[in-house]
């Protein structure tokens, strides 16, 4: 690597060499600020506030956009820069009608955090502010189907434009007019209609562009604690981070408070889709399993883990004990590699080593709406772990490239030989693909007993002999293979809802009650074992796999955007105090340990 | 010795914008001939011998502007014409297209085979309809007399010339907004570097000149390099259009060498003041540059001179005002120019312009505090050097130049809470109320 060493602020910093003068600040630590600039988007030089003052140049320069030379000597505090800095601040908050208590950004907002750090103490604007689509929460409007808009708030910093121009690769934002009248705009207003949409409200520094989905729902202050996990719900496995609210009770009991892109270089860079972004009601939603049930009669009971077990043997028994080979699996490729492994144990230790053979894999593909000249692909592939099915020994035909291969499983279905059918799908809904035809055959009688190891009451699980609530992702330490065959590390954010359990352990109690004993006590055991199973391969380092915990959120950015990290340790070290206390996060505090199930209602 | 006119001579004739008129009195094409006949290394040394600096603003030497141009690169390079002249007080270049087309196409042709271009685009401001049409019948008639297209004189050289009509906004005379225009973008300025003759048109090699540096470019070729720059001052060569407004008795466009002081520009060539006024202030080069006073009508009219006096030449459009302006007013009378033309890239200039105009308003109103003063002075000083593009100083450059010259004005202002001229002089003023 070819490099550059400059001096900013009297410090010696050696660079990468093409790296901007800003980029090199912020690697040292040291606080410029800016809007315009965004790591993940093409430099404009637009916003002025990254002025620095440079040796051997007549006028102050942007940073952004002014590369590292060696032996270059840059001032950040100069007091020429100090004072022209002020003076873009000032003009910045002009016509910015500083609404922050009923902004979304408040208590998140570069425009505010930077303006208390270098702004002037007070405006000398004493006109009326420019007003564009009304006043207070009026001059919201509607900005496509997820978005929206308060054009009053934008400092114009383009990084919208930029994104869906540079990023989305379907320019729709642009802006209109110009000069003091400028304002973002779509095409006739049609609004923002991409899959890559809520990226922009990370992107915009104000509070313009908002998600629908966070609208009004939280303060930042009240989302203290954050994960970094993964997202499963395609086969790209971005890094997320899931945001937890302190009081779930003021977001209608609801703990998950929004999910946001995490820098991964390698996956998914700062972006994350709005399949990932949004698609999360689910897990904390209504139709969300809670306790096991079991069929009396034609209605489904609510039941108890220790009630249903040993039915459950009984039932799967006296169905398969005629011809074990009629005991049939169906599994989502939403399940975790260890979820996979234990069930690869079970099925080898009732029939033997061809027991895979009674699994089959069921995922579904969508053909994603994406503008050809996209930087973000999402895969059509809507589940996370084919690879890791398929690393396993699992039938995946052409895997991430091709739909799965249902047709064996369905005509002995159809034809009667399976007398027992074990479904493990830990959701989102439909993710396991159309099952209507099991639903058909276990109505019909057809299929005799169906068990049903699954997230949310489906058309599936109300048609099921026994219902086993199990984990969402975010509920559970798993270890998902992406397209790339990169093994990554989906961490546990919020316990299971109710009596639901973690699905590697309600497989290995399974076992347990069919007279296998698989002994691990926690995920980190059959991640262990599965190293050793399988030496020299991917997943040789997999009982090294660090998950994270719910950490203090200390801000939208830190989390997001790692060459923004350095703003918390300089701004926002008067967080206001934790409002609650967080039972479920309490209990994650203890190291490795299992936690014990424990109602949210 | 008497100028005798270069560019100019012949406007008033009748069809002088012809091809045969142009053949007949200019020596048409024998420019573009002879440059054929040399190296494009030898004009661009000619250009740089002859001292020939931009007309559009700058001054900037067009020899050397057009040596910076990548040579050593794979990709095209391209001349840009610009034409949007959109300074106010500045209409010499609507002249030469339309009253001598031929010699600004023969300039491009020139201009392309010095740098290697194929392409030329003349930008031409979108209110100069008119002008769009003789100059495309006229470009058409070259392209037939074989002095545009392929194998132009059976030299090889390829040369087209096009024209792309501007939307009608002045910071596309900025010479990277013009070619974020040209390629179909808002006319907004790019981060320099890199410069348009590294990274311009299609990020390709490219020159952008005004018409009327283009213009002088078959002149240096045809009489050589020492008798353009024999024309006028050191440095300061060729001849020059100045566009003359304001309160003279015969406004218009004069050529004139750069020995010609402001004084003759007005007192002889424009006629006077208008009723034989007392002259209070000119402004020399279009609305951009600081104003001179009276006292110093006697320097050269030429870009150091200018300079020399604490102005700018610019585009050499002098706006001349009597004793009956307002400088508040004139201020804000630019001012709402400049708020409505800043293309709001820019972070200061977007919201200063804007800012400085509604103080400005205010004071002319009679409702300003003389705390307004400070506050114009500060925005101005906000604005200036902290922009992405020229326009922000150029913005600011009224105020704060009439701040320095009048001040006692706009502190009557504040103090009568009035204009203080006579009310029949300050009838004549618009406020612009409601403006947007």
């Amino acid at each position: 690597m070819e490099t550059v060493t400059l001096t900013i602020d009297g410090l010696q910093v050696t660079v990468e060499k093409g790296q901007s003068v800003l980029q090199a600040a912020i690697e040292a630590g040291i606080s410029v600020p800016y809007y315009c600039y965004h790591p993940g988007i093409g430099v404009d030089g637009s916003c002025r506030v990254c002025v620095v003052k440079i040796e051997k140049m007549p006028k102050l320069q942007t940073s952004c956009s002014m590369a590292c030379t060696d032996g270059m000597v840059v001032s950040t505090r100069d007091p020429e820069v100090v004072e022209a800095r002020a003076g873009v601040f000032e003009f910045l908050l002009v016509n910015h009608p500083l609404d922050c208590p009923v902004c979304d950004k408040g208590g998140e907002c570069p425009l505010q955090d930077f303006s208390y750090t270098f702004g002037p103490a007070d405006s000398r604007m004493d006109f009326p502010r420019r007003v564009f689509d009304g006043e207070g929460v009026r001059a919201d409007v509607d900005f496509g189907p997820t978005l929206m808009l308060n054009r009053n708030r934008c400092i114009l910093c383009t990084r919208c434009v930029r994104f869906m121009r540079e990023v989305d690769g379907d320019a729709q934002i642009n802006i209109v007019d110009r000069g003091y009248g400028s304002e973002i705009a779509t095409f006739s207003e049609e609004g923002v209609h991409s899959l890559m949409s809520g990226n922009l409200m990370d992107v915009c520094p104000v509070g313009a562009i908002t998600t629908r989905d966070y609208r009004f729902k939280s303060r930042p202050w009240d989302n203290p604690n954050v994960v970094d996990t993964t997202c499963t719900l395609c086969s790209k496995g971005c890094s997320t981070s899931a945001w937890l609210k302190a009081k779930p009770e003021w977001a209608k009991g609801s703990q998950l408070i929004r999910i946001t892109p995490r820098f991964n270089p390698d996956v998914n860079s700062y972006w994350m889709c709005d399949i990932g972004r949004f698609n999360y009601h689910w897990i904390e939603g209504d139709a969300r399993l809670r306790r096991p049930m079991q069929r009396r009669g034609t209605a489904l009971e609510a039941s108890t883990w220790h009630e249903v077990e040993p039915r459950l043997r009984d039932a799967v028994q006296a169905a398969g004990s005629p011809d074990p080979a009629s005991v049939r699996f169906l599994v989502s490729a939403h399940a975790s590699t260890e979820e996979l492994f234990v069930l690869k144990q079970l099925v080898e230790g009732l029939r033997g080593a061809g027991g895979l053979t009674s699994i089959a894999v069921a995922w579904t593909r969508t053909a994603k709406n994406q503008p050809a000249g996209t930087r973000f692909t999402i895969p059509a592939t809507d589940a996370p772990n084919v690879n890791g099915a398929r690393d396993l020994g699992y039938r995946v035909g052409a895997g991430n490239e091709g739909l799965p291969d249902l047709e064996d499983l369905r005509t002995a279905i159809e034809g009667g030989r399976v007398k027992a059918l074990y479904v493990l799908d830990p959701g989102p809904e439909g993710s396991i693909g159309d099952v209507s035809w099991i639903v058909a055959a276990r109505q019909s009688g057809t299929l005799p007993l169906l068990v049903v190891q699954g997230v949310l009451m489906t058309d599936l699980c109300a048609g099921a002999d026994f219902v086993l609530p199990g984990a969402a992702f975010v509920e559970k330490d798993a270890i998902y293979t992406n397209d790339q065959g990169r093994v990554q590390a989906a961490s546990r954010a919020i316990a299971p809802p109710g009596e639901a359990r973690e699905d590697w352990q309600i497989l290995v109690n399974v076992a347990a009650a069919l007279g296998l004993s698989l002994a691990y006590s926690s995920s980190d055991d059959i991640r262990r074992a599965l190293a050793t199973a399988m030496p020299g391969s991917a997943y040789a380092q997999a009982g090294q796999i660090t998950f994270t915990r719910p950490v203090p959120a200390k801000s939208w950015l830190q989390s997001s955007n790692p060459s923004e990290r350095w703003k918390w340790d300089f701004m926002f070290q008067d967080l206001p105090p934790v409002k609650g206390h967080n039972v479920q996060t309490e209990d994650m505090g203890r190291e490795g340990a299992y936690i014990p199930l424990r109602a949210v209602e | 010795m008497a100028y005798e006119p270069v560019l100019t001579k012949h406007i008033n004739e009748p069809n002088s914008y012809t091809l045969d008129f142009y053949m007949k009195n200019q020596r048409g094409y024998e420019g573009l001939r002879k440059a054929l006949t040399v190296t494009p290394n030898d004009i661009i040394e000619q250009v740089k011998t002859s001292g020939l600096r931009g007309r559009g603003g700058a001054g900037f030497p067009t020899g050397l502007k057009w040596q910076f141009v990548l040579k050593d690169t794979p990709k095209a390079r391209y001349i840009c014409c610009n034409a949007d002249e959109s300074e106010p007080g500045t209409f010499k270049d609507h002249v030469l297209m339309e009253r001598n087309p031929h010699l600004l196409i023969e300039g491009c042709a020139i201009s392309c085979y010095a740098i290697g271009a194929k392409v030329a685009y003349i930008y031409i401001r979108g209110e100069f309809y008119h002008v769009q049409e003789i100059l495309e019948a006229e470009i058409e008639k070259a392209y037939t007399a074989g002095y545009l297209g392929k194998n132009i004189f059976g030299s090889g050289f390829d040369c087209d010339v096009y024209i792309h009509r501007g939307a009608g906004a002045y910071e596309a005379g900025e010479e990277t907004a013009l070619i974020e225009s040209l390629e179909g973008k808002r006319a907004q300025p790019r981060l320099k570097p890199p410069f348009p003759a590294v990274a311009g048109l299609y990020q390709c090699p490219t020159a952008v000149n005004n018409v009327e540096t283009l213009c002088n470019v078959p002149l240096i070729v045809l009489n050589g390099a020492e008798w353009f720059a024999k024309l006028g001052p050191e440095k300061n060569g060729g001849p020059k259009l100045y566009c003359i407004s304001g309160h003279v008795k015969k406004p218009g466009v004069y050529e004139a060498s750069m020995h010609t002081t402001l004084r003759e520009l007005i007192y002889d060539h424009a006629g006077g003041v208008l009723g034989d006024r007392p002259l209070k202030a000119i402004i020399p080069g279009g609305s951009s540059v600081p104003l001179l006073t009276p006292d110093q009508l006697d320097i050269p009219a030429s870009f150091d001179g200018v300079q020399k006096a604490g102005s700018l030449l610019g585009s050499a459009g002098l706006i001349v005002l009597d004793d009956t302006v307002c400088m508040v007013w004139l201020a804000m009378n630019l001012l709402h120019f400049y708020r409505h033309e800043s293309c709001g890239k820019c972070t200061p200039c977007r919201e200063g312009c804007d800012w400085l105009y509604k103080i400005l308003q205010r004071l002319e109103r009679g409702e300003g505090r003389s705390k307004d003063l400070d506050l114009l002075f500060g925005v101005s000083n906000n604005i200036v050097g902290k922009t992405l593009c020229a326009f922000g100083d150029a913005a600011a450059t009224p105020v704060l130049s009439t701040m320095k010259l009048f001040r006692a004005e706009y502190e009557a202002h504040v103090r009568e809470g009035r204009c203080t001229l006579p009310a029949a002089w300050r009838a004549k003023q618009p406020l612009f109320a409601g403006a947007h």
